[in-house]
């Protein structure tokens, strides 16, 4: 996938005037946060249970490295492989040569954010083997070369009659329709084929757990099953903060995942694989491959406060409570993760200087982190990465800002804890500010603060000082009411 | 390559600060932990309905196989895959078939992995496999996946047609999973969750069943 993270500003003014994104965007945001509020009432103690996944997501963060030996162990224990990569381009040619070693011509997938991360679809492709997203709002997204909308419906902003069309034009469809249900179909009837003929399926995980060495997958489709059942390979593909210790926090996370995703009480298939099919079962795969993929997260780990970003779990509630993401949309983001969780992740993956608008379009009101059942704290990140990168903070990939604004800020600074330079400041600077007020206010102001003064006002600077107004009211004789006596 | 990656990327995470984290808050127990049997089966049978399930329930084993006749005419059921778990095997449903004029198939009618593949994905209108068990916290149906038990039966078919006995319903996951999970040394390659049929709203916001596996599930309870 292409990364465009940098035309954040240009991608949302488009999305903005797009009238079938603002559609989507009015309706299934609070639809989604209305169902994920319901389905948490189910518990005998809602909150309880929200901050009790977050104890185990933290506890995942902080043990990382000894959940991920004790995952493997198991994993390898019962007869998985358990292949490790440092970045996107190790983990892309171990599957690349996996499947030239093994003839495979055609690839199924189930939905894995962190193989759009990486890019194995191009990789596949490129190489000639025939490789089908088959969830269906990710079937659509791939073959329209399109960044997910929503991490839920990836395509749901996508209308019918471009959907018809792809389908005629490239899922074998024969004859056009503008059902949704009959669309649905369609490619059901596309894939299908693909399913019963597929030699390696890739899917990812929600859930490792280290105590069983077992994968869990979380969905609605079937399509994740099938890829999981029917080809002879299967390749598992993980980021490393996937891992979880015990059978039962998973089952608590899967409770609070679904809840908070798509306000299900749980999806129609949670599958647990653990190792290969074993000898006499006829499907399921022969060969299980899990790859473990780092690509710049244990660089990052060393950071105390950047590592909390680890906790996520991709259930897609921040960005349903976003009021930036609810305006524009999932493609400004321009990569596999968007919303608050993309704003937090996606610096750290790709370097601050490359995600300048990500992390500062934020209005910090927290809704993200109120309503995040992994405890991250979305807006202190944020203000984070604004310092790292204002600092130029080298291991983030900061930038530094403009010398201009590095000096007025400077001089700023020096002004406001030096009394003598701030009065002079004030005064040599007062006729050319006042000079645009109007009614007491100014709201523009030519030169490098133009812009900042495009959707802000500040009141005109008062004739007078504070401490210049102080000396004359002690000159003038009292007059009024004296103390003690009831106001007007 | 892959040694050293592992190397490198866990001694990246170990070179690191340790971190306290606090103990966990207390999680108060689910509510439906308190159910009786029948408690169960209703809180099973309403939570499935919410998901278009379909839920019978019959006195024993002959009767099952009577309602399995009234589906099997009312769908038009000519071929069917069966498992052969421990709730299928007992029913003997190829005698069932032969008298109903329905041909049956199981795992062991296949020479091989395509061609079992290939009835299970076009040949067949129906798959029928017994449940290990039904949780009431859902209205969902738990499947140990073995050489009894194949994936695809309940998957690649439209319709999913599911036997539980009454003794093997449980009120949350956790006692499925501890029950399937207690020997270590023999855990099974796969375990299911089902909870409805397969579903999508992914055009559209459109919800409908059966985008990839079955679009309809039919349970027999039994006692």
């Amino acid at each position: 996938m292409r990364v465009t993270t940098h035309r954040f500003k240009a991608v949302v003014k488009k999305e903005i005037a797009d009238l079938s994104s603002r559609t989507f965007l009015s309706f299934l945001p609070p639809l989604f946060a209305a169902l994920r509020q319901a389905a948490m009432a189910s518990f005998p103690d809602p909150a309880g249970a929200h901050a009790y996944a977050a104890d185990i997501r933290a506890e995942v963060v902080a043990h990382l490295p000894e959940l991920l030996e004790e995952f493997e162990r198991n994993a390898t224990g019962h007869g998985a492989k358990v292949i490790w990569a440092r970045d996107a381009q190790e983990a892309n040619e171990f599957i690349l040569n996996l499947a030239k070693e093994k003839n495979i011509t055609l690839v199924t997938k189930g939905k894995s954010m962190v193989s759009e991360e990486i890019g194995i679809n191009e990789v596949l492709l490129g190489n000639g083997i025939e490789t089908y997203e088959t969830d269906l709002g990710e079937f659509i997204t791939q073959q329209l070369d399109r960044p997910p909308f929503h991490i839920v419906g990836p395509a749901v902003n996508i209308s019918l009659q471009e959907i018809c069309d792809l389908f005629m034009e490239k899922a074998g469809m024969t004859e056009p329709t503008m059902d949704p249900v009959k669309l649905g179909y369609a490619a059901r009837l596309f894939l299908r084929d693909k399913f019963h003929r597929v030699e390696m399926g890739i899917t990812g995980v929600n859930m490792a757990v280290a105590e069983t060495g077992s994968l869990i997958n979380v969905e609605n489709e079937g399509n994740i099953r099938l890829s999981k059942s029917s080809p002879r390979i299967q390749v598992a593909l993980m980021s490393i903060e996937k891992v979880v210790p015990t059978m039962k926090d998973a089952l608590h996370l899967v409770r609070v995942l679904c809840r908070h995703c798509t306000g299900q009480a749980i999806s129609a298939y949670v599958s647990i694989d653990t190792g290969p099919k074993r000898p006499g079962e006829i499907d399921g795969p022969e060969e299980l491959y899990i790859v473990i993929v780092d690509n710049g997260r244990s660089t990052f780990y060393r950071d105390l406060r950047a590592r909390e970003v680890l906790r996520c779990i991709r259930c897609g509630a921040c960005m349903n409570n976003c009021p930036v993401y609810t305006t524009i949309g999932g493609y400004p983001y321009g990569w596999a993760y968007s919303g608050p969780m993309g704003q937090a992740l996606n610096p750290l993956l790709l370097g601050l200087e490359q995600t300048q608008d990500l992390y500062r379009a934020c209005t910090l009101c927290g809704s993200c982190k109120t309503v995040c059942p992994a405890g991250v704290d979305h807006p202190g990140l944020f203000l984070y990465y604004r310092t790292k990168d204002v600092e130029g903070d080298r291991a983030f990939g900061g930038m530094t800002r403009h010398w201009k604004e590095t000096t007025a800020f400077r001089l700023f600074t020096y002004g406001t804890t030096h009394p003598w330079f701030w009065n002079l400041a004030s005064k040599i600077i007062r006729p050319f500010y006042n000079n645009g007020a109007r009614d007491g206010m100014v709201s523009e102001l030519p030169g490098p603060f133009e812009a900042w003064f495009r959707s802000r006002n500040l009141p005109a600077m008062p004739k007078r000082t504070f401490h210049e107004e102080w000396k004359r009211i002690g000159k003038i004789p009292a007059e009024g009411p004296t103390h003690g006596s009831a106001p007007e | 390559m892959p040694h050293d990656a592992r190397d490198e990327i866990l001694s990246r995470l170990k070179r690191t600060p340790r971190k306290d984290v606090p103990a966990r808050r207390e999680l108060p127990p689910l509510n439906e932990l308190s159910l009786d049997r029948e408690g169960m089966i209703k809180k099973f049978s309403d939570q499935l309905w919410l998901q278009t399930g379909v839920v019978h329930r019959v006195a024993d084993a002959k009767a099952a196989l009577e309602k399995l006749s009234e589906v099997a005419r009312e769908e038009k059921l000519e071929k069917v895959m069966v498992a052969t778990d421990s709730v299928i095997a007992p029913l003997d449903l190829p005698a069932w078939g032969a008298a109903e004029g329905i041909t049956i198939f199981r795992v062991r009618d296949f020479m091989n992995r395509n061609a079992f593949k290939h009835a299970v994905f076009n040949e067949v209108q129906a798959g029928i496999t017994g449940a290990d068990f039904a949780v009431a916290e859902t209205g969902t149906l738990g499947l140990i996946h073995d050489k009894d038990q194949a994936r695809l039966i309940s998957l690649a078919p439209i319709l999913h047609i599911v036997i539980v006995p009454a003794d093997r319903f449980v009120a949350v996951y956790e006692q499925a999973i501890e029950e399937v999970f207690a020997d270590t040394d023999r855990l099974p390659s796969q375990f299911c969750f089902i909870t409805g049929p397969s579903m999508t709203a992914d055009i559209q916001a459109t919800p409908f069943k059966g985008m990839h596996g079955p679009r309809r599930l039919i349970v027999i309870i039994i006692g």
